[in-house]
């Protein structure tokens, strides 16, 4: 009977419908009416799903550079290997024109020496590029020898260039065929010097080496100043800071690197005389049990006939994984940061509002000064001095970003301390924690879940801005400020590289500002637009 | 008043201390020193190099003769840049990053005021929608997707003004406006959002009703009677955008090529250049605790309702 | 009897229609109000709290905010012109000038950032031609007129330094201040404390004597319009269901909801032991109201056709206006309840 009586519409004496109002259900129906807060909230799900299903798209790998790759433009329908063929002609046809071969008109050739002077190369390339292929067509140009043979040569590569992938690679462990990725440092030198013919301590020592000179490369590439001796300091202070854990793993990335290789070429000729016989079609799939002991599944295509939608970097990673596994840092820090500081601002808002006199005072004060700060400098600093991870970027982050959420929630606390509800739940004898944390915060949640909302686009800002600097996700990684940052210095020439991260970021944080605004708007409709 | 202001004049110095004190450890708690590779250098050397700097003394006696140093006003020496010491190379690229900082405060205050209140006064309208669709873009673009942007369409692409440099070619006015645009488009969005909603709010509120009443023109109702009120928020705001704008500058001054304090401070947190490190922090804070106080007394001066107890 | 029945008419609002849009649907806040106020005459509008007292008297000013409201019809004629029909600029010169208005809640309605004197002496100076000096002296005359002790200081205070009852004052003087022929008075009495209220309605009551101002008094509470007004209109759900000479409304009303209203007044003299009369049930929500008597489920004396159309507004005596089918012939209800079936 009265679940029956539920799903009947209620109507008043002037048949008009009576609708229960919740506020939520209020605050949704607003929600939804926001158009744009709408189209928000869908492109922030897509986004998080690409994100979080990168794996299984069908990419290219993030971190695998292919030398010959190197800068392709971006483009949907020409493969890397026509890509390769036509930036080769561009700049054969350039210096055909410059030795005079390559006969243009007058004015263009006035056209390409402004440009030349303005560096538009691209314009230059894609001018030459242009009247070359039709000069071709109709007979009145011809390749040179030697053109001819550069051309002849990245042809022949094109059609017989492999890439082999290494999907696993095992060796026998005490009996035991166990991945190489799961083993630890000491297993894993032990196996390379096994392989190599040497012993642990001489491998030890040269996987020392490499690394402080990966070190030396990247103190470099981050301050060009730095020389002699000021560098080798730098370098020997960044090993002395990176601590045996961060080295060994830097370490084991290497050799593992190492043993695929090693793994590659053992499995190389078997490959070659199944591609020549024929007896392969390719992309092929296999398992190779090599002389060494170990065991190899690999996958060989053809190398050139991959596709870059979104162009490659400067060292031929594929960008659009790039930036989808970008995407996936840049989200995270997102929300972590966001969920880290929330629960340290609960947790002082909540004991500040509801404990009230010195406590407050204290940490309020204490809160105070910490506005005052200048803390993006001091997480500048902190990234400079304790080395560049993700996890001390988090800590840096969050540390410092709790301060508004604790102010927030402690004005929330203050007012519903003396509710009716809160006071009876106190007669009642309820503990203060448990009136805290089961009646306050509960009931502040959706101003909180609001702020939190604003507060994400917030934080990838910042991530971004130290990756920019050179102070956050460091590679072989990328997230959306480290890809922009490294597009920078070339943005005249590649702007594509520039380009794609940026829209994809900015499409993003637009969104993400919208369904904020919208949510904000829908919850707490007597606000203002506070930032 | 004037004991208000002094009361805030002393309320500043334990946040200065604390600022100090907190670089000062965090630069030095750190593995590494500025002279700690110099094998080359016999030991004797080194040691006669620290004990020029007194980095030999206990890190306490330290802290003591820098926190002595620093209310005299001396920075001490730079560690990296060995002739120079550190008010100098602060007193060299300060007033650049300053004019660059206040410049884009300028601007942004400027178009963020008045085109808020335009949108706040025509809601609905094209020009409420265009300089908030404006503003959303301003807030969602972070600096240094923007920068490079105005770089390669406007020097790159129309090439209206010199790529990089400051004061240093034949228009050395030109050379300011990229960065200035650049470094003020965020804060611009933020003040013109938070002005058109609380102009809105104030324009919804009684006093204003009574204004209307009282048979008074619109633009009087806006200028007078609402812009006070409608103000304070954006005042408030005003803080936290010396920051952003501290810390935006340093993007901007990397990316334009500023002579400014941003590349100071990037660059001596890689080289451990202790002095000049926690010399840029403390000079930062100082602006920032300032701008902050001057907020607070333009707040007090706009509201009534404040007391000065 | 009214006195002022013979005096020239000021204000004469006719079939007067405001909407509002809500996301649920067009709200008919007042929807055919008729009423008119004669020369120093006091008008009480008496009514629940939503029933569209405020927004009557805010479309008489063309002050609702727009959007989401708007005077959809109807006229307000004030001295032959109408006010709908003016452009913005001689609508100002109408307001604050010769209809004043003061508002429910003092503590609100003055600007908090500009002191007293300013907000003073700008209403002055925009519709009488006078130098900063007498428009301040005016301004500080006005004060003491309604009883603010020591004005000559008091006026460069700002509205926080004043109590609620206070600001109330200034809003009177300020409002009055230009000699206006109506002052509005939107429950000017309901946010303050009921000694301060006696006070301010004692206040208006003499100053509109002195000046000759006539006066719209909204307000929920018929004790208030008994001891001040002349004549009262009763609304409710956005419109007027009675209006009639104060006396003769007490002594003889005919609207079931007055009746009602009148009955829920505590009396010092009534039995202890007795509960108060009090109308049961709330206002209907005016969105989408079908075609009926608004006040048909809460009436003691509902017949078939209060819900199948609203009562003709009838004229029962000498000025006596009443809209209930009770007062309406037989021939009347059978036509309408024929319409209603169609």
């Amino acid at each position: 009977m009265a679940l029956t009586k539920k799903k009947e519409i209620t109507t008043n004496e002037f048949d008009q419908t009576i609708v229960g109002t919740s506020l939520t259900k209020e605050a949704w129906k607003r929600l939804k009416k926001n158009r744009m807060a709408v189209i928000g909230g869908v492109i922030v799900i897509i986004y998080s799903l690409v994100a979080i299903f990168a794996d299984l798209l069908p990419l290219y790998p993030y971190d695998q550079a292919i030398t010959s790759h190197r800068n392709l433009r971006p483009s949907l329908t020409k493969t890397a290997g026509e890509l390769m063929l036509e930036q080769e002609m561009k700049n054969l046809f350039f210096q055909a024109w410059r030795q005079g071969r390559l006969v243009l008109t007058e004015e263009e050739d006035a056209q390409i020496e402004a440009w030349v002077a303005a560096s538009k190369t691209n314009n230059v390339w894609d001018l030459v590029y242009e009247r070359g292929t039709q000069a071709l067509e109709n007979g009145s140009f011809e390749w040179s020898a030697s053109e001819q043979r550069r051309i002849d040569n990245i042809l022949e590569d094109i059609e017989t260039e492999t890439l082999i992938t290494i999907n696993s690679v095992s060796a026998p462990v005490d009996g035991q065929m166990v991945n190489i990725e799961d083993m630890d440092y000491e297993t894993l030198i032990t196996l390379y010097a096994s392989l190599i013919g040497s012993d642990y301590e001489s491998v030890n020592q040269s996987m020392y080496n490499e690394v402080s000179a990966t070190v030396t490369n990247e103190l470099r590439a981050n301050d060009s100043s730095l020389t002699g001796e000021d560098l080798t300091a730098a370098v020997e202070m960044e090993m002395d800071a990176m601590g045996e854990d961060a080295f060994q793993s830097r370490a084991i990335q290497n050799v593992i690197g190492y043993i695929e290789q090693l793994a590659e070429r053992g499995a190389s000729s078997d490959i070659n005389t199944m591609i020549t016989s024929g007896g392969a079609q390719l992309p092929y799939r296999g398992v190779f049990d090599l002389s060494n002991g170990l065991h190899v599944e690999l996958e060989v295509s053809r190398m050139h006939d991959r596709r870059y939608i979104c162009g490659t970097d400067y060292l031929g990673r594929d960008l659009l994984s790039r930036i989808i596994y970008g995407s996936q840092i840049s989200i995270a820090i997102g929300l972590v940061g966001t969920i880290t500081s929330i629960f340290i601002g609960i947790l002082v808002g909540a004991l500040a509002g509801y404990l009230g006199g010195k406590v407050d005072y204290y940490l309020m004060r204490f809160v105070d000064i910490m506005y005052g700060l200048p803390y993006m400098l001091l997480v500048i600093i902190c990234m400079a001095i304790f080395g560049r991870n993700i996890i001390n970027l988090f800590f840096a982050l969050a540390l410092v970003s709790w301060l508004t959420i604790a102010r927030m929630v402690r004005g929330q606390i203050m007012s519903l301390k003396n509710q009716e509800y809160v006071e009876a739940a106190r007669s009642m004898g309820v503990g203060t924690m448990s009136i805290i944390f089961r009646h306050m915060i509960p009931n502040s949640l959706s101003v909180i879940i609001v702020y939190s909302t604003i507060r994400i686009p917030a934080f990838i800002m910042q991530e971004s801005f130290l990756s920019f600097l050179g102070l956050g996700v460091q590679a072989p990684y990328a997230s959306w400020g480290s890809l922009i940052g490294d597009a920078v210095s070339s943005m005249a020439l590649y702007p594509y590289k520039l380009i794609i991260p940026s829209i994809v970021m900015v499409i993003f944080l637009f969104s993400m500002n919208f369904l904020g605004d919208g949510l904000r708007d829908a919850f707490d409709p007597q606000s203002k637009n506070q930032l | 008043m004037t004991k208000y202001i002094i009361k805030r004049l002393v309320g500043m110095i334990p946040t200065l201390f604390i600022i100090v004190t907190l670089s000062f450890f965090i630069v030095r708690i750190a593995p590494g020193g500025p002279f700690d590779g110099e094998r080359a250098l016999p030991e004797a050397v080194k040691r006669n190099i620290e004990a020029k700097y007194h980095m030999d003394e206990p890190l306490i006696v330290q802290y003591g003769r820098y926190m002595f140093d620093v209310i005299r006003g001396d920075l001490g020496p730079s560690y990296k840049y060995k002739d120079y010491d550190v008010n100098t190379l602060i007193a060299v690229s300060l007033p650049n990053s300053i004019i660059l900082g206040c410049m884009a405060m300028g601007v942004a205050l400027i178009f963020g005021i008045s085109l808020g209140v335009l949108a706040a006064v025509r809601q609905n309208t094209l020009l409420d929608y265009i300089p908030m669709s404006l503003a959303a873009l301003g807030l969602s673009i972070p600096l240094f997707v923007f920068a490079p942007f105005l770089q390669q369409v406007f020097c790159m692409t129309l090439g209206w003004f010199p790529t990089t440099g400051w004061f240093m070619n034949d228009a050395p006015l030109r050379t300011m406006v990229l960065p200035t645009v650049a470094l003020s488009f965020a804060y611009y969005a933020d003040i013109a959002r938070l002005t058109r909603s609380s102009m809105v709010e104030t324009l919804r509120s009684d006093y204003i009703r009574t204004a209307r009443a009282k048979g008074m023109k619109n633009s009087t109702i806006v200028f007078k009677h609402a812009m006070k009120g409608a103000m304070l928020p954006v005042v408030s705001y005003l803080g936290p955008a010396f920051a952003g704008i501290l810390t935006g500058s340093i993007v901007v001054e990397q990316v334009f090529l500023v002579p400014g304090l941003g590349k100071f401070f990037v660059q001596s947190s890689f080289n451990r250049d202790y002095t000049l490190i926690v010399g840029v922090v403390i000079v930062y804070s100082v602006i920032l605790i300032v701008m902050n106080f001057i907020v607070d007394i333009v707040y007090a001066y706009l509201d009534p309702r404040i007391s000065y107890k | 009897m009214n006195k002022f029945n013979e005096a020239k008419v000021l204000l004469e609002v006719r079939d007067l229609k405001t909407y509002f849009k809500t996301d649920n649907g067009i709200l008919k806040a007042v929807d055919g109000v008729s009423f008119t106020v004669h020369e120093g005459e006091t008008v009480g509008l008496v009514g629940e709290s939503g029933c569209g007292k405020s927004v009557t008297n805010l479309s008489i000013m063309r002050l609702v905010p727009s959007p989401p409201g708007k005077i959809v019809g109807g006229e307000v004629v004030y001295r032959g012109t109408d006010i709908m029909k003016l452009s913005e600029k001689e609508l100002r010169n109408i307001r604050g000038n010769k209809i004043s208005m003061i508002f429910q809640d003092p503590m609100t309605s003055l600007n908090p950032y500009l002191r007293i004197s300013t907000q003073m002496i700008e209403t002055i100076r925009l519709h009488q031609d006078m130098t900063k000096q007498e428009a301040r002296e005016r301004a500080i005359h006005m004060l003491k007129l309604v009883g603010i002790p020591s004005a000559e200081t008091k006026i460069d205070c700002y509205p926080h330094q004043f109590s609620g009852g206070m600001r109330q004052r200034v809003m009177i003087a300020m409002a009055l201040s230009c000699n206006a022929d109506l002052l509005i008075a939107d429950e000017p009495t309901t946010a303050l404390d009921v000694t301060i209220q006696a006070q301010i309605l004692e206040l208006i009551k003499r100053i509109s004597a002195e000046l000759k101002t006539a006066v719209i008094l909204i307000t929920h509470d018929l004790g208030v319009v008994a001891g001040m007004c002349d004549k009262v209109c009763v609304m409710y759900a956005g419109r007027i269901v009675e209006s009639a000479d104060t006396d003769e409304l007490y002594a003889n009303p005919l609207h079931p909801y007055t009746r009602g209203l009148i009955a829920s007044v505590p009396k010092m003299d009534g039995n202890r032991e007795e509960r108060l009369f009090s109308i049961e049930g709330q206002p209907p929500n005016v969105i989408d109201l079908p075609p009926c008597c608004p006040f048909h489920p809460r009436c003691d004396r509902t017949c078939e056709v209060c819900r199948h159309a609203y009562p003709p507004v009838k004229k029962t005596g000498n000025d006596h206006y009443v809209a209930c089918w009770l007062n309406c012939s037989e021939e009347e209800i059978q036509e309408a309840m024929k319409g209603g079936a169609n």
